[in-house]
């Protein structure tokens, strides 16, 4: 049996009463990007966080490339390469925004890479320059507005040179021409290539997002969570005129659908 | 000859171009010469022995900095490593007879074992929790002191150590110019890129781990280099004092630190070092005044609350940072400092606003 890139199986977590993720089981290849969708609390964010190590699963498995990661540190996880970013932004605040990247950029993961990649500053500028805020590198990261810091979430994640990467709502707090250049970005990213001393292999995404014209543009798959479930997974244009898509979505006050 | 004068030359230059733009750089230069200069105005024994304390102090406020300032883990028990370094390098001398400059290394040692056991349960600890440990560790410990006097010397400590040098003019020289480097070295670890990681620890652990940091070994690092640096400054102590007693485990030592810096400016290093270097010495001043007006009892202990409140009510970020940003503004374009009257940027000429 070929080892799928990523495996997540009866993945379950629970807050006190609530179930947040019910059983998810989902598997991707190596050079898919997925979107994940759902109303507001289907458990899109939990899921994220439990495959980043952040959240410890009730119960369930992960793996990646074959390794079990399930309640694997956090820090390890993404130094096997899996980068994730916060839906609520949560920025250094007091250091500039720079700094904030080179973080990222210290990690071993993002380290490993010879001297070429050991000017930190250099490569965290590279990234941000990806990102589309370089111009204000030195700038306190608490001084940014809403779509900036989503950017930098977006520039943080990506300079730990990841080859899954999640996005939580990387559109969120743009406006449409700003969703359209990090939408190319994003794009761009998974086809790989170098930007400076980034050097990107095409990760694979995962990218939760409610704007879904521009999100069906750039991915090649949906899967759509309702209360912890997953309700539909598929092709794009199938999945969003699933009745039961639809459903859940109008059940939730009526969220249009594409 | 020639190299002597090409030297200097090249000396003056950077001293021109690097030290004498900077109000702050100044100050620095300024204060390093009179700590040096000290002993050839002064020789008085009783002068020197407040800036010997002072300088032991400095290292010390500087140290809890590191770790409570930069990385964010509130120590309200900083004087536990000075306290167990004051009784390691105690025990070393007197039962081993190892000189002070051994004596006083193996002492930090100890104080790095002990930040090691420390740091461990504080790990997954925040906020009041963390605080409440730390605290609670030199006061285990003092028990342990007062458990088993024999080899602690119980109420009374370990008194008899060899003395630090031969002379008092020797003893400040060693402990102002280790203050000095040993500032020097802890400045240049929270200006590398490990300070970045210990900066972003302190800002948000959680998302320094999804940067792929380790937290759990930088935060351990960090109680280390703390304890390594307030251990140099417990065995200078011990020595300079001939004496380890509970004192050095106190309580009222641990908060002295934690004043010395808030007043100074954490996170910067040299903000808790200048904290100590004012506000130990007017202490002093103050109990010499204040000895002449015997009616006016527990006076000082007043003046001092009521400076250190006025200070945070003004100063939110200590004295230094306070000071700095009155004499020199920051460049909106390329960040760098220069000093305030400038209407330009020394180094990318932007207008200054
Ligand atoms: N740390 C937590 N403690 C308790 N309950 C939580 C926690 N995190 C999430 N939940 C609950 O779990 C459910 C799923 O939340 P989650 O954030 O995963 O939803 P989401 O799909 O990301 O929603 P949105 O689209 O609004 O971001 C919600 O009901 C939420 O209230
Ligand atoms: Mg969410």
């Amino acid at each position: 049996m070929a080892q799928s890139f990523l495996e997540v199986k009866n993945l379950r977590k629970e807050f006190g009463g609530l179930t947040a993720t019910n059983d998810v089981s989902f598997s991707m290849g190596r050079n898919e990007i997925i979107g994940l969708i759902g109303p507001n609390g289907a458990g899109k964010t939990t899921l994220l966080r439990l495959i980043a190590g952040i959240l410890k699963p009730t119960s369930g498995s992960i793996s990646f490339k074959g390794k079990n990661i399930t309640g694997s540190k956090a820090w390890d996880i993404v130094n096997m390469g899996v980068a994730s970013t916060f839906q609520n932004m949560r920025p250094f605040r007091r250091l500039p925004i720079v700094a904030n990247v080179m973080v990222s950029c210290l990690s071993p993961r993002s380290m490993r890479g010879g001297e070429w990649v050991k000017k930190v500053e250099a490569k965290a500028m590279d990234a941000l320059e990806f990102a589309g805020i370089s111009d204000v590198a030195l700038e306190k990261a608490s001084t940014l507005s809403q779509g900036d810091l989503k950017r930098l979430e977006v520039a943080r994640a990506v300079a730990t040179d990841p080859e899954l990467l999640i996005l939580d709502e990387p559109f969120g707090g743009l406006s449409p021409a700003e969703t359209d250049l990090m939408a190319k970005s994003v794009a761009r990213l998974h086809r790989g290539g170098r930007f400076g001393r980034l050097h990107s292999e095409g990760p694979a995404m995962i990218i939760i997002e409610h704007k879904l014209q521009q999100l069906m543009k750039i991915v090649d798959r949906i899967i759509v969570l309702n209360f912890g479930t997953i309700l539909a997974d598929g092709a794009p244009d199938v999945v969003v005129n699933d009745p039961k898509v639809i459903e859940a979505y109008l059940g939730d006050g009526g969220t249009s659908c594409s | 000859m020639r190299i002597v004068v090409a030297y200097t030359r090249r000396m003056l230059k950077i001293l021109r171009s690097e030290v004498l733009v900077l109000p702050s750089r100044v100050a620095v230069l300024v204060f390093v010469i009179a700590i040096l200069a000290l002993p050839l105005v002064t020789q008085d024994y009783y002068i020197l022995r407040i800036m010997i304390l002072t300088s032991i102090f400095a290292i010390l406020a500087a140290s809890w900095d590191l770790l409570s300032g930069f990385t964010g883990q509130m120590n309200f028990g900083h004087a536990l490593f000075f306290g167990v370094s004051a009784y390691v390098t105690a025990l070393l001398n007197l039962n081993l007879g190892f000189p002070p400059y051994f004596s006083i290394p193996l002492g930090a040692m100890g104080a790095v074992l002990t930040g090691l056991i420390v740091g461990i349960p504080c790990l997954r600890l925040k906020g009041s929790y963390l605080a409440l440990t730390t605290l609670a560790f030199p006061i285990i410990l003092m028990g342990i002191v007062f458990a088993i006097p024999g080899i602690t010397g119980g109420e009374l400590g370990l008194s008899g150590l060899t003395k630090l040098t031969g002379s008092r003019v020797n003893d400040y020289y060693v402990t102002s110019i280790l203050m000095l480097v040993l500032g020097g070295i802890m400045w240049k670890i929270t200006d590398s890129n490990t300070g970045i990681i210990l900066h972003a620890i302190r800002e948000d652990e959680v998302a320094a781990r999804a940067a792929g940091i380790n937290t759990t070994r930088y935060k351990l690092l960090a109680f280390c280099l703390s304890g390594f640096f307030a251990g140099i400054a417990g065995g200078l102590y011990a020595h300079f004092m001939r004496l380890a007693g509970p004192s050095t485990l106190e309580i009222g030592l641990s908060f002295q630190v934690i004043i010395w810096s808030v007043f100074g400016g954490m996170v910067s290093i040299y903000g808790p070092i200048a904290g100590v270097y004012i506000l130990n010495p007017f202490m002093e001043v103050l109990r010499v005044i204040l000895d002449n007006f015997p009616s006016l009892p527990e006076m000082r202990m007043f003046i001092f609350a009521a400076l250190v409140l006025l200070t945070l009510r003004f100063m939110p970020e200590g004295l230094i940072p306070w000071l700095r940003d009155k004499v020199e503004t920051e460049c909106p374009r390329c960040k760098v400092r220069n000093v305030a009257f400038r209407r330009s940027c020394r180094i990318c000429n932007a207008a200054m606003t």
